[in-house]
């Protein structure tokens, strides 16, 4: 039961976090950048004629060869008033004059999809199974510590290979490689988190009180735990997406369909390079970076909230 | 005769992001020459600020609005001062940053020469990757590695006929150290006479062991190439750049210089009571105890036989044996050593142990100042009464805390900063802040009660 | 001597993690079904009755009818024979194409990793001690958008500009193809493309005395090289900055200060000492980012390494390569941060001292 003095020094300490993290500059505008990706992701799921996105789904609308025969085998060009990130030429049957933008405005939002589905599930499971094998200990930390060990093995670019290898190359299998990659890291931070909490007084306290070791894991442990994690996750966002789009780049998926998704359009670009048209590579990588810049500088901004020395 | 140091209407404010923080609001002391010199204080008051801004050791958020730190008729402060003056409100740590780089080179042969300090900590005021022979050593090594190049030198030249005159001189004289120096210098061996008192000075051999031992510094082999290197060294009285520079030679001079500076680090660290002190300096600080500790960084700040030694709280981290055993260490010291000592501490009972005069600070002020029987028996200042008056003593008596908290220094209270805690306070103490008024013998008090009508 | 007990309980711990990492292959390639698995040891090129036989032994010899845990060692058995497979794309046993290679690959990732260290180490404490300055401002933006951009950017960004756009540095294989007939088959291989002994091409012409071939070659590391070199220096700057902003902080910083040390001795000496500690720490979870970064940019300059070869392998439905690249890189990975630990143990005498 929090009195009225408690909740005002909560409410002081909010303003506090959120006066520092404003008094950021570039965490600020990080956020601003954030929110344009949000948007653009909404909007072009939702009412994608909004920002003249026709056909979301597909790289190709569907008849386009029929409608547009002049963009037959019509190589890319660079970026002008008409196509902001130039055009762009899809496969054998070099289909050409498909604009850039357009593309990538339809990949933004798979790739930030992909990028919370992996971030989300991987620290899931990941945490909870970190926090059961810190809290409980014993063989049953032995084994995870092994486990999770026996993942950071493998680099997990190659990891990620092999494992999409076998279980097929797929968009969704992708997302599922890279959980697989992903839960041992926060299994391990949730446990070291869960040992330094462990032994604090209130859950000694809660203990003595009876109270039984499931109640205590999620009722005292998890409430703790989770605010760094949360900060983790946010940092994290920006990290994966680096990982998979780069993993798509190597031609993960397979390279006779073209999903829109942003490494994948770089990888198409990739061929043509060294014909010279540099756009089809470096629009869908710089994307990727802007989105990654804003992240890392909201995560560095939170840093500052969180960080009781940088506060003062 | 003059002060060592004299510290004039300091102030020292702090710029964080929760608000100004004035820490020193006028500060006026005075460090007499040999005289140990304590300051008492609750937490806050200001006590480690003020011997942080003597040093020039404030962190990069801290101004100086004004004031004056007189060392040798210079004042140490000035520059930090003039800067903070020129910006006023406008005053940012980043371009301060570049102000404290000015004032670090302007220090330099002050900070660890004339005058040291030794730190609150020292569990961590060590460095943990480095031996601490080389800690000690290095100390000698940045300020005067002629000494240690003298040191090699008279080794290498001493012949055991020539130690054994130094010997008989030594029992002839009991150890007078100007003699002796005469007589280094005549024979061509300066830099002796500090290796060789040394042993003679040790209380713990016997005078056979000591003759032995002090033959024993004859004839040092170094070859051709250092000796050469050290003999300029030794000449000019510092490291010629031409060494400096060349990194092969450079590395060389280095090697030879720190070497013998661990074996004066074994000299210093032997006469703070260490023992097997040729063990120690091959170790890393986190292999000795926090006592041992202690006694390594009072050797560093000691090395260079400076004019004014601080200490900030140098018993509070270490546990009550090691306490005491410090203080007796620093009560030796004093005898043996012609510096100044400023000690700051919150345990008045430890000021009273070492102290000659003790003065008071609270809110970043000095309120009394005054010989230390005085200030026990006859504290003026209602502060210092109740702190006298708190502290636990043997007999039994009611033990009084002080009504009221340390006020936040983002906002001291007008007039007298005692003022709402204090049992005497009357109209003026609201308004005007008390100057140093002075009572009695040899005693300053900043306080109203005391004005002569 | 307690390094060596520190040595030993390591390499100890080094086992069950090799274990585990023999269980993950297996698991992925008995995930994959039997088919996976005799694909491995099948040349593609055998049909009919020929086929039906090899299938047959290999069913015997892999005891493919068995539970899990039987084919488990067998596998194993077969591994540590060294008999990983053939390859597909170079007509080879897995090893065989490891050993051509590997040698390329460990080049780069060590080139890479001096560059990035050589470069870092100095950026990083000057920053640090100079901190907002303007300097360190520029130092900040740099890093971060480096830090932010995929590595597949920061290699296609050299292989554009300094490549195949300015054409001051070439930008792909090991050697100008124009090169390739000029190179003494005494110790070239022209049908593989290997040399030898190292196989690694700019090595081996310089141990031949083939001047021109060396410097060619030579000049075909750096452009890969550089990449990763950038990709890593921006994690390594960042946290030898932070880590000596840290530093730079404590107690017996502020002690090197009262005791007179000059200022760059306290920043060059007395903090990067114990700034670099944590960096070497860190780094060691960078190496994991290393090589796969080191898989990118050789795919990217076409550097015939085992990054190249494993993608290649990939994208051509090698899966003896695939799968024996994720033993192979496990193992390297693990053997690194064991000489990572000990190197740590050796630079701090908390550890060594114990």
């Amino acid at each position: 039961m929090a009195t009225v003095l408690e909740h005002k020094a909560r409410f002081d300490e909010l303003k506090l976090s959120a006066r520092v993290f404003l008094a950021n500059k570039t965490a600020v505008a990080g956020l601003v950048i954030f929110l344009v990706f949000m948007g653009d992701a909404l909007i072009v799921q939702i009412a994608p004629g909004v920002l003249g996105v026709t056909y979301p789904n597909d790289v190709i609308p569907p008849q386009f060869t029929q409608t547009n025969p002049e963009c037959d085998n019509m190589p890319p060009e660079p970026p002008s008033l008409s196509h902001p990130f130039g055009t762009f030429e899809y496969g054998q049957q070099g289909i050409g004059c498909l604009d850039l933008l357009q593309l990538v405005m339809k990949a933004i939002r798979i790739d930030i999809a992909i990028a919370f589905f992996i971030v989300l599930v991987g620290a899931a499971i990941g945490t909870l199974l970190g926090v059961v094998s810190g809290y409980v200990g014993k063989w049953l930390d032995e084994v995870l510590m092994r486990v999770t060990d026996v993942f950071f093995s493998v680099p997990f670019l190659i990891l990620a290979l092999a494992v999409g290898y076998v279980i097929g190359r797929t968009l969704f299998n992708m997302a599922l490689a890279l959980i697989i990659i992903w839960w041992p890291l926060y299994a391990r931070y949730g446990r070291s988190l869960t040992l330094t909490t462990k032994e604090a007084t209130f859950i000694e306290s809660a203990r003595a009180s009876g109270s039984g070791r499931l109640k205590i894991m999620f009722r005292h442990l998890l409430p703790n735990v989770l605010p760094p994690i949360l900060v983790q996750i946010s940092l994290d966002v920006g990290t994966v997406i680096l990982i998979f789009s780069t993993l798509a780049f190597i031609g993960f998926l397979p390279s006779n369909v073209l999903v829109p998704e942003l490494g994948a359009i770089a990888n198409f670009g990739l061929d043509l390079a060294p014909l010279g048209f540099w756009w089809t590579v470096v629009a869908p990588g710089g994307v990727i970076t802007l989105f990654a810049l804003a992240v890392n500088l909201m995560g560095d901004g939170l840093r500052d909230v969180i960080d009781p020395r940088r506060r003062s | 005769m003059s002060d060592a140091l004299a510290i004039r209407d300091l102030q020292v404010h702090f710029h964080t992001r929760r608000g100004l923080y004035k820490a020193l609001n006028g500060v006026n002391l005075g460090l007499r020459r040999g005289e140990v010199l304590g300051i008492a204080g609750e937490s806050g008051c200001g006590k480690t600020t003020l011997g942080l801004a003597v040093m020039s050791l404030l962190p990069r958020n801290a101004s100086i609005p004004g004031g004056k730190v007189i060392f040798d008729k210079k004042d140490l402060v000035n520059l930090p001062r003039e800067y903070s003056e020129r910006v006023g409100d406008r005053f940012n740590p980043k371009e301060n940053e570049r102000v404290l780089r000015r004032v670090g080179k302007a220090m330099t042969g002050i900070r660890g020469r004339r005058i040291s300090m030794v730190f609150q900590e020292p569990m961590t005021s060590l460095n943990p990757v480095l031996p601490i022979g080389f800690q000690v050593a290095e100390a000698i090594y940045v300020h005067d590695p002629a000494l240690l190049a003298r040191r090699v030198l008279s080794r290498s030249k001493a012949t055991p006929a020539l130690l054994k005159e130094l010997m008989a001189l030594l029992v002839a004289t009991h150890g007078d150290e100007a003699s002796l120096r005469k007589f280094a210098a005549e024979h061509g061996l300066a830099g002796i006479e500090e290796q060789a008192l040394f042993i003679w000075n040790r209380g713990d051999i016997h005078i056979s062991r000591k003759e032995k031992a002090i033959r024993a510094l004859s004839g040092a082999p170094v070859n051709r190439a250092e000796l050469k290197i050290i003999e300029v060294v030794a000449r000019t009285g510092s490291i010629p750049p031409q060494y400096a520079r060349v990194p092969v030679l450079s590395r060389i001079v280095r090697r030879v210089l720190i070497k013998e500076g661990y074996r004066k680090a074994r000299e210093l660290l032997t006469s703070l009571g260490i023992h097997h002190a040729e063990r120690v300096v091959k170790m890393y600080p986190h292999e000795l105890s926090g006592g041992m500790r202690q006694r390594v960084v009072i050797a560093i700040a000691l090395a260079n036989n400076p004019e004014i030694v601080i200490m900030d709280e140098p018993t509070s981290a270490v546990d009550v044996t090691v306490q005491a055993q410090i203080l007796e260490l620093v009560k030796r010291i004093r005898t043996s050593v012609s510096a100044s000592f400023i000690v700051i501490s919150h345990d008045l009972a430890v000021l009273a142990e070492v102290c000659d005069r003790i003065a008071i600070m609270y809110a970043g002020r000095v309120v009394e100042v005054a010989p230390t029987d005085q200030i026990l028996q006859k504290p003026l200042h209602p502060y210092t009464q109740l702190l006298i008056s708190a502290i636990p003593t043997l007999e039994a008596k009611p033990v009084e805390g002080i009504k009221g908290d340390v006020p936040d220094m983002r906002a001291v209270p007008v007039g007298c900063a005692f003022h709402p805690r204090c049992p005497f306070a009357f109209e003026k103490c609201h308004e005007i802040i008390p100057i140093d008024l002075p009572h009695g013998n040899d005693q300053l008090v900043a306080c109203w009660l005391y004005e002569a009508k | 001597m307690k390094l060596w007990v520190y040595v030993l309980r390591r390499l100890i711990l080094l086992l069950p993690t090799l274990i585990g990492l023999t269980f993950l292959v297996f698991a992925l390639e008995h995930l994959g079904g039997t088919a996976l698995i005799l694909a491995q040891y099948i040349d593609p090129h055998l049909t009919g009755t020929a086929r039906q036989q090899l299938v047959e032994q290999l069913t015997a010899r892999f005891h493919l009818n068995d539970p899990v845990y039987v084919q488990y060692f067998y596998w194993l058995a077969a591994i540590l024979q060294g008999d990983w497979g053939l390859s597909t794309t170079i007509r080879q046993p897995v090893t065989t194409g490891f050993l051509w290679f590997m040698p390329n690959t460990i080049m780069l990732t060590i080139v890479a990793s001096a560059l990035t260290w050589i470069i870092s180490v100095p950026i990083g404490v000057y920053s640090a001690a100079r901190r907002d300055s303007i300097l360190d401002q520029g130092v900040r933006v740099v890093t971060f958008t480096l830090y932010s951009m995929p590595i597949f950017l920061i290699g296609y960004a050299l292989f554009l500009t300094l490549g195949t756009g300015w054409r001051i540095l070439p930008s792909q294989f090991n050697i100008d193809p124009i090169l390739l007939p000029t190179i003494p088959r005494a110790w070239f291989d022209d049908t593989n493309s290997v040399s030898y002994p190292t196989h690694i091409l700019a090595i081996d012409a310089f141990l031949h005395g083939d001047w021109t071939i060396a410097w060619n070659a030579f000049l075909h590391v750096i452009l890969p090289s550089v990449a990763l070199a950038l990709a890593l220096l921006a994690g390594i700057i960042r946290i030898l900055r932070a880590s000596m902003l840290e530093v730079l902080e404590q107690d017996y910083v502020r002690l090197a200060r009262a005791k007179g040390v000059p200022e760059r001795l306290v920043n060059n000496f007395h903090a990067k000492k114990n700034a670099l500690l944590p960096t070497v720490t860190s780094f060691g979870y960078l190496v994991s980012g290393l090589f796969g970064g080191a898989v990118v940019i050789e795919y990217i300059f076409t550097f015939k390494g085992i990054g190249w070869w494993t993608t290649f392998a990939f994208l051509h439905q090698d899966v003896a390569v695939v799968m024996g690249s994720t033993l192979v890189f496990g193992v390297i990975l693990v053997v690194t941060t064991l000489i990572l630990d000990i190197l740590y143990a050796f630079l701090d005498p908390r550890i060594r001292y114990e």
